[in-house]
Order: C-alpha cells, then sequence, then structure tokens
C-alpha cells in the first residue's frame, strides 16, 4: 500500500539533495578512449557528501548528442558501456555507492546491500542510491554537449525511480527488478538476491511490518503515476507486469524477455533508436 | 538465424613447448603450500534445510581467499559435491538452493572478488590485463590456483566423497571449470557455459565487447606489447588445457554471442580429450547461452554423473 507521506518522503530528498554541492571533476581514461570518442571518469558529489563515480562517454564530432544512461544492476561491477553505444551516443553508466570505483568509503556488502538499513525507510540504503541515479541525470542537464530533449534511461528499478523524478528524460527502456512486489517473489524463491529478504526474516522474525513499510516507499507500482515519459516495460514473462502497467494509469509499451541477450539486446537498440531518432542502431558483429 | 559458420574459424592459439612445464612447477608451489582452511557457520544465511559457511583458505603467493560452503543438515551418507565458479563481473554464487538438492556445495571466490580482494584487488576492468606482459606474475596465474584449491578443500572435507565431485560456471566460470578439470583429475565431471579466456588471441579481433575490449584498450596504448601479450595468454588460453580434460564434460554456447565469441568454442572442443563430451550450441542466443533453459539439462547432467 502506498504510504500517505509518499511524495513528501521523496520531496525532502530532493531539497536535501538541491542542497549538496555536485562539484564535478570529470578526467579523461586516456586507456579507455577510443578513435571514436572520449571515456572520462566523471566524479559528483551525492547525498551526505558521498562521492560517487560514473564512466562518462563523449563520441567526437559535433554535439549535442544523444544520450543512453545505464542505471547500474545489483552487484559490485559496472562495465564500461558498450562499443557501439559510444560510438554515436554520449553513454554514461553510473557506480552508486557502494559499488567499486563508488566503494570508498563504503563498500557494499553481496548478499547484504539489499537489507542495509532496511529498519527505517530514512535509514534504508536504497534512499541514498536513489540520490546517486538522480545526481547523474541532474549533471547531464548542465552539459552543453548533450541534447536534453534526447536522453534515454536504461536498466532496472534505479532507473524507474529516476525516470519518475525526472521527467526531463525522453524514454526509459524498463526491466522490473528487485523491488516490484518484492516480498512476495522473495516467499517464493531461495535465489539471491531476494533470498536477502528471506535471510533478514529468519534473523530478525519482528522485522517484518518494519521491513514492508520501507520497501512500499521504493515499490515500483507506488513510483509508476509519477513515471509520464515514455516507457518500454521487459517483463519476466508474459503477464508479470500487468498490476505494474495498471498502475501507470496510461498505455506503455510492454514485452516479454526472450532469455536471449541478443535478441533482447537487439530489440532494446532498436526500440531507443526509434524514440531518439538516431537511425539503425550500431550492433555488435555478432548481433547482425 | 546465423549465416557465419563459427566452427570453420579456427584459431591462433598455440601451445608453447614448455606449456607443461611452467603449470607443473605452479602446480608443485602450490601444492606445498598447506590450506589452512578455515570454517565459520554464518547463521544468517543458513536456513532450516542448509548450513552455510564462510571459507577461507591459503593460496599462491600467501593470499587468503575466500569461498561460500553449503551443506544440507540432513547427510546420511558422504555427499557428491559441486563447485560454482563465477563470472568476470559476477558476485561469487551463494550456492543453497542446490544444497536443498543433496549436494555439498562451494562458490568459489578467486582473489580480486568481493571477501578475497584486500591483498590483491586489480578491479574491473583491470583483472585481465594487470601484469599481462609477464606470465610469472600475470594476474590469472593465482586466480587459477585460487579456483583448483576448491578441490583440495573438498577433497579434505570428510563430509564430501571425493570421488564425486562435479564442477560447473558460465563465461570466466567456464574458463576457470576448463582449468580445474585438467590440473585436478579427481574432478568427476564437468560444465561449460559460454567458455571465456578461450581463443584469447582470436576473440579480441572478433569483439568489441568488455571484457575483451579490455585487452584491445591495452593494445591501442602499448601496441609494441602485443607479442609479448600473445606470449603470456599462450600459457593461460584454455585451448591449451583442453588435451588434458578426461572427465565427462558438456559445453554450451550462443552462436550470437559478442562476449565470448562462438567461433571460440570450436577449437576448444577439437582439444578435449574425454570421450564423454558434447557441444550444445544454440541459435539465437548471445552471452546467455540459453541458460534459462539449458540449466535443467546440467542440473540432468550432474545428478546422472555424481548422483548414481
Amino acid at each position: 500500500m502506498k504510504p500517505e507521506d509518499f511524495s513528501s518522503y521523496w520531496l525532502q530528498l530532493e531539497q536535501e539533495l538541491i542542497r549538496v554541492e555536485p562539484a564535478p571533476e570529470c578526467t579523461e581514461i586516456p586507456l579507455r578512449s577510443t578513435p571514436e570518442g572520449k571515456v572520462f571518469g566523471l566524479l559528483l558529489t551525492s547525498l551526505g557528501g558521498y562521492r560517487i563515480f560514473a564512466y562518462y562517454c563523449v563520441p567526437h564530432g559535433k554535439g549535442p548528442f544523444p544520450v543512453i544512461y545505464r542505471l547500474p544492476n545489483y552487484g559490485s561491477v559496472v562495465h564500461i558501456p558498450p562499443f557501439e553505444e559510444r560510438c554515436n551516443h554520449i553513454s554514461i553508466a553510473l557506480c552508486h555507492r557502494g559499488q567499486r570505483l563508488s566503494d570508498e568509503p563504503f563498500a557494499a556488502s553481496y548478499p547484504g546491500l539489499l537489507t542495509q538499513g532496511i529498519e527505517s525507510p530514512q535509514t534504508y540504503i536504497y534512499r541514498e542510491i536513489a540520490s546517486d541515479c538522480l545526481r547523474v541525470m541532474d549533471f547531464l542537464l548542465t552539459r552543453e554537449e548533450v541534447d536534453h530533449r534526447r536522453i534515454s534511461l536504461v536498466g532496472g528499478d534505479l532507473a524507474f525511480w529516476t525516470a519518475a523524478m525526472r521527467p526531463q528524460a525522453l524514454t526509459l527502456f524498463y526491466t522490473p527488478s528487485m523491488f516490484y512486489k518484492s516480498l512476495q517473489k522473495a516467499s517464493t524463491s531461495s535465489h539471491y538476491p531476494l533470498e536477502e529478504f528471506n535471510d533478514y526474516f529468519r534473523a530478525f522474525p519482528k522485522s517484518r511490518k518494519q521491513v514492508e513499510t520501507t520497501l512500499e516507499y521504493f515499490e515500483p507500482m507506488n513510483f509508476a503515476p509519477w513515471v509520464s515519459i515514455s516507457t518500454m516495460m521487459m517483463e519476466e514473462s508474459e503477464g508479470d507486469g500487468d498490476d505494474l502497467a495498471a498502475a501507470f494509469g496510461r498505455e506503455i509499451d510492454r514485452c516479454t524477455t526472450y532469455h536471449s541477450s541478443f535478441r533482447d539486446g537487439v530489440r532494446q537498440a532498436q526500440w531507443i533508436a526509434d524514440k531518439l531518432k538516431t537511425g539503425e542502431p550500431l550492433l555488435p558483429e555478432h548481433w547482425s | 538465424m546465423t549465416q557465419r559458420d563459427p566452427s570453420k574459424y579456427g584459431t591462433q592459439v598455440i601451445k608453447p613447448d614448455d606449456f607443461d612445464i611452467f603449470w607443473g612447477e605452479l602446480l608443485e608451489r602450490s601444492d606445498k603450500i598447506p590450506l589452512n582452511a578455515s570454517l565459520t557457520l554464518d547463521s544468517m544465511r543458513s536456513t532450516e534445510q542448509v548450513e552455510v559457511f564462510e571459507v577461507h583458505y591459503d593460496s599462491l603467493n600467501s593470499l587468503r581467499v575466500f569461498g561460500w560452503y553449503c551443506l544440507p543438515r540432513l547427510r546420511p551418507r558422504p555427499l557428491p559435491a559441486r563447485v560454482f565458479y563465477p563470472g568476470y563481473i559476477s558476485e561469487p554464487t551463494l550456492p543453497k538452493a542446490h544444497a536443498e538438492q543433496g549436494y555439498a556445495t562451494f562458490g568459489a571466490a578467486p582473489r580480486g572478488k568481493l571477501r578475497s580482494n584486500r591483498q590483491f584487488n586489480p578491479g574491473y576492468p583491470g583483472l585481465l590485463t594487470h601484469n599481462l606482459v609477464d606470465r610469472q606474475s600475470y594476474a590469472y596465474q593465482g586466480f587459477y590456483l585460487d579456483a583448483i584449491r576448491v578441490i583440495d578443500f573438498l577433497t579434505e572435507q570428510p563430509e564430501v566423497d571425493s570421488e564425486r565431485i562435479g564442477i560447473q560456471g558460465s563465461s570466466q566460470g567456464g574458463a576457470l571449470t576448463l582449468v580445474a578439470a585438467a590440473l585436478r583429475p579427481q574432478v568427476k565431471a564437468a560444465s561449460v557455459g559460454a567458455p571465456y579466456l578461450t581463443g584469447v588471441v582470436d576473440a579480441i579481433d572478433l569483439t568489441r565487447t568488455y571484457p575483451y575490449e579490455e585487452i584491445n584498450d591495452y593494445l591501442r596504448l602499448h601496441p609494441q606489447n602485443r607479442d609479448a601479450m600473445v606470449k603470456t595468454w599462450n600459457y593461460y588460453d584454455c585451448i591449451n588445457f583442453a588435451d588434458r580434460i578426461q572427465c565427462p564434460i558438456i559445453v554450451y554456447i550462443g552462436l550470437q554471442d559478442d562476449v565470448c565469441p562462438p567461433e571460440t568454442a570450436y577449437p576448444l572442443m577439437d582439444k578435449i580429450q574425454s570421450p564423454e563430451k558434447k557441444l550444445y550450441a544454440y541459435d539465437g542466443h548471445g552471452h546467455d547461452a540459453n541458460h534459462h533453459v539449458h540449466d535443467q539439462v546440467v542440473d540432468t547432467f550432474f545428478d546422472n554423473q555424481l548422483k548414481t
């Protein structure tokens, strides 16, 4: 159930974040730059004065360029954006606090991150992680080389929250991840990362109500009415996202995963290219 | 769907004359190091069905290496075991679900992985090119040995039937599986998905996708080091370990894999000596190698090899 103070909870985060000077620092990483474009290491200050890292890749040539902003998955490592994407987009990949390259002073545990501070919405680590995601979006909107009207978000729930709170993006390619019906799904799974919730309940059996309350602030269904941008939702199985789709209160694009990184990757690239109006996407040779 | 024939590509990998001597000396050094394994029960991750232990053991160059060890609480007889080796960027597996099925399971975390990175942490990207031009100190030397010492750990455990150890992994986990199967004949069966670190000198010409792109990045900056890189890799390439693999083995690949190009799997299969080897090549799949469906094939394979 959506908390009554859902909006004020996130508004408070925005108010805290706006008071933090982002202090961007962009340094080229010559080892990763190519004849097609430069790769920079970007540092920004996020909530709590935490310094976060992102790969910021800018193609050679005359901008402004369309942008693909990749939000991270669950795990310690974030890849440099794909070469093919970097050739004709600004491509940016965030390492949120706790992930490698953003792991000082806080290095996340896997498993462990998913329940860190979960006893309260104010202490839950994903509140600060959400601020990291927003911080990068705000950085993009300050840049002259960025085409502010053509920014595409790609990822799981972190991308979804960002789309909800940053309608300046044009599109969202979204794959529901851990926060959509999280406890319901955990109850029928023993696989990580959802198993982290089950581990937590075994260790702290009286905490269930608190955890349920915290997770409501991060449940994508509660964000859906705020997502106004063009959205493609790729679901695990047909009908899996019905409740979430209904929560939008409008039509969105939907598809079901092929369980093929090749076929899903081609579909994602083509959908984004269509929305950003960048023509046929450049794809890895093995996908052609 | 695919129009290329990856089986015809071939390979530029050459096996050095002293390959066996190189690895023989390393194994001798490694085997002299006592494991000094410690097991600590992780009560938070344990369940009514499965005990979860945090394991630490010693490895080459005095590194302490971590792993997850899971045991079904009900174990009237010595158990078959399954080892799960991690991918390049993935976290070590905590294989509770398979322990529920009656296996002792081990999720390996070779040096540089989380919980094994206090003394050695080249990062990601970084691992693949760390000391790339020197086979004596190349990052994967210790990494490979950490992986095979998991087999040594399991054979020391009284609850494990050391005649029934199976190993598996996909991508880098597939590479570690190949190396461990080659260097530890105690391994009874192996499953390899989308093998990485196989035909490396071919792969860097075939793809621009990370992690292999790390080597292309390196060679752009240090083109003069290409020969040294190739020379190092000939000592580490899984194709050159393959002729030592005698156990039953299954390999599965995606024919549209842009991460570990399918072309590199065919020379590997040619070299594997096991009389029981099978390649599953899935058209329409990339680096996932159709694991969504194939996982069941893997489970059945191990049940047949280890439980009967």
